[in-house]
């Protein structure tokens, strides 16, 4: 499905950028809907990694650095991660960096700066994927009220892109077995019936399956 | 609390009670009212307010010697405004059905201002089955039953059933957080004030109530405080002064004290205010009571008078 849109693209560059964008969710159907992936698809995803290579360096996390490269790292690192685990190791030999993260990476569950830190975890959101696991999902593990006071707040906002990428957190919180202090499922209802646009329900369409799980 | 969120607690209550104590003029009934009271919340209702705040700050006493004297001249000008009770009494009389009368007084009796006819009447209406029966908001039945419970009118056979009450009100079935809109916020906060009896009785919540509260307070904060809802923000302090662990929320003080009036005056939200004293009075007289109020038992609280 990757292979074969990047080849009828008019813009077979928007094309491949356009899957570094979507990151690791490009996997979302083999790892929450056991669709196979082809070949073709995971040599798709690596062109995707040659032709528009990452910077050498790892970006710094925030506030040390900008916030809008460490995230593409981020994705970067989802991305390779989970192709790798995907294709086994002597498939692809593409390698990403794991950034660090901030001094602050998770509020304890009842400090200030939830709201900022929730934020942050949703555009993460790419990462709350069976198969990935690393330091934000500990972050995550450690500060769920933080992630539900954030899902919230965003609800509360109108803010629906928001809600819906802190809300597949709980979602994947829930499938990895955390206690949460609210429950996801009629959350990430009530955002997919409220949101609009693309990314809203790509992440609801996810969340989804990862509550089914 | 952090010291600087209870300087800034205590100084929002010190300079709203001085507000409310220069502008109580503004709050006098007019010279021809009667117990008929037609417009009873435009008048009346603000005379309660400014007496709950002052029998707060004398029931919590960690103000300073200035601030209690001021609280007592409030409470006493409001006790004369209704004649001394008389003018609750009679209004009661006429319309043996309304609650104001004794949600009124409660402010007064907690500070001991009794006035025996209105507590003869009071005894009798209270003890009515249809005391109990009228059919009213879940917070609002809790208003009464607190009132009753201030004055002593719930003794012997008229004992609350505080729990039925509470699970009856949106807060006691602990709903979704993120599905609140302004007026069942002010529900919800009302429903807090009168089972704890503004803070009096944290023990007064049950415990999964108070467990959401802590957990999704800050959220409501931050989302009226973006939109200067000064008032809700208030009154959402108070309840966090409300439970067993209370809460500091420094960033939400801090907030407030910057947008209170050199005068004392607490905005109600983030429009305009008018140079007009009566329409000041009018539109802000409720926020800077709540502001009292808040500060006061943030102070109280941060001071461990009430652990």
């Amino acid at each position: 499905m990757v292979a074969a849109h990047v080849e009828s693209a008019q813009d077979p560059g928007a094309a491949l950028a356009a899957i570094r964008i979507l990151g690791a969710d490009t996997f979302a159907p083999v790892v929450l809907a056991g669709a196979p992936l082809h070949p073709e698809d995971a040599a798709a995803i690596a062109l995707a990694f040659s032709a528009l290579p990452p910077g050498r360096d790892v970006p710094l996390p925030p506030p040390a650095g900008p916030e809008g490269p460490w995230l593409m790292a981020w994705r970067d690192w989802g991305t390779v991660t989970l192709l790798t685990v995907l294709t086994g190791r002597g498939g692809a030999r593409l390698t990403a960096p794991r950034p660090a993260l901030p001094a602050d990476a998770a509020p304890a569950d009842d400090a200030a700066g939830w709201a900022e830190w929730s934020v942050r975890m949703g555009q993460l959101s790419t990462l709350a994927l069976p198969g990935l696991d690393g330091p934000v999902h500990d972050a995550a593990r450690r500060s769920p009220l933080a992630l539900a006071r954030g899902a919230t707040r965003a609800v509360l906002r109108r803010d629906y892109p928001t809600a819906a990428r802190i809300a597949r957190w709980l979602a994947w919180l829930r499938s990895d077995g955390v206690r949460l202090p609210l429950d996801a499922g009629p959350l990430v209802e009530h955002i997919g019936l409220l949101a609009g646009g693309d990314r809203p329900a790509l992440d609801t369409a996810i969340s989804r399956r990862l509550i089914a799980l | 609390m952090a010291m600087p969120a209870t300087e800034a607690a205590h100084r929002i209550a010190s300079q709203a009670l001085t507000w409310l104590h220069t502008q109580r003029e503004h709050g006098a009934l007019p010279p021809d009212t009667t117990a008929e009271l037609a417009e009873p919340d435009s008048v009346y209702k603000p005379l309660g307010e400014t007496a709950l705040a002052a029998s707060l700050v004398l029931r919590e006493g960690v103000a300073g010697s200035a601030e209690l004297r001021l609280a007592r001249e409030l409470l006493d000008f409001c006790w004369k405004q209704l004649g001394g009770g008389a003018m609750l009494h009679e209004r009661l009389l006429r319309y043996p059905m309304m609650t104001d009368p004794l949600e009124t007084y409660a402010h007064f009796a907690r500070c001991d201002y009794r006035h025996e006819a209105l507590d003869r009447l009071l005894a009798h209406t209270t003890s009515l089955r249809s005391a109990r029966a009228a059919e009213v908001l879940p917070n609002r039945r809790l208003a009464v039953a607190n009132a009753a419970r201030i004055g002593g009118f719930d003794q012997g056979g008229l004992a609350t059933d505080w729990a039925a009450l509470s699970r009856a009100t949106w807060l006691g079935a602990c709903p979704e957080p993120w599905l609140i809109d302004w007026m069942t916020a002010y529900c919800m906060t009302h429903t807090v004030f009168h089972l704890t009896d503004w803070g009096r009785l944290p023990s007064g919540l049950p415990g999964d109530v108070a467990q959401y509260l802590t957990r999704w307070l800050p959220a409501w904060i931050d989302i009226w405080a973006e939109i200067g809802e000064w008032d809700l923000v208030a009154e959402l302090l108070i309840v966090s002064n409300c439970l067993a662990e209370p809460r500091r929320d420094p960033v939400a003080w801090e907030r407030l004290a910057g947008i209170q009036h050199e005068d004392g005056l607490m905005p109600r939200d983030g429009r305009p205010v008018g140079d007009d004293p009566a329409e000041r009075f009018a539109a802000h007289h409720h926020t800077t009571v709540v502001a009292a109020v808040a500060g006061t038992l943030a102070v109280s609280r941060a001071l461990g008078a009430r652990s």
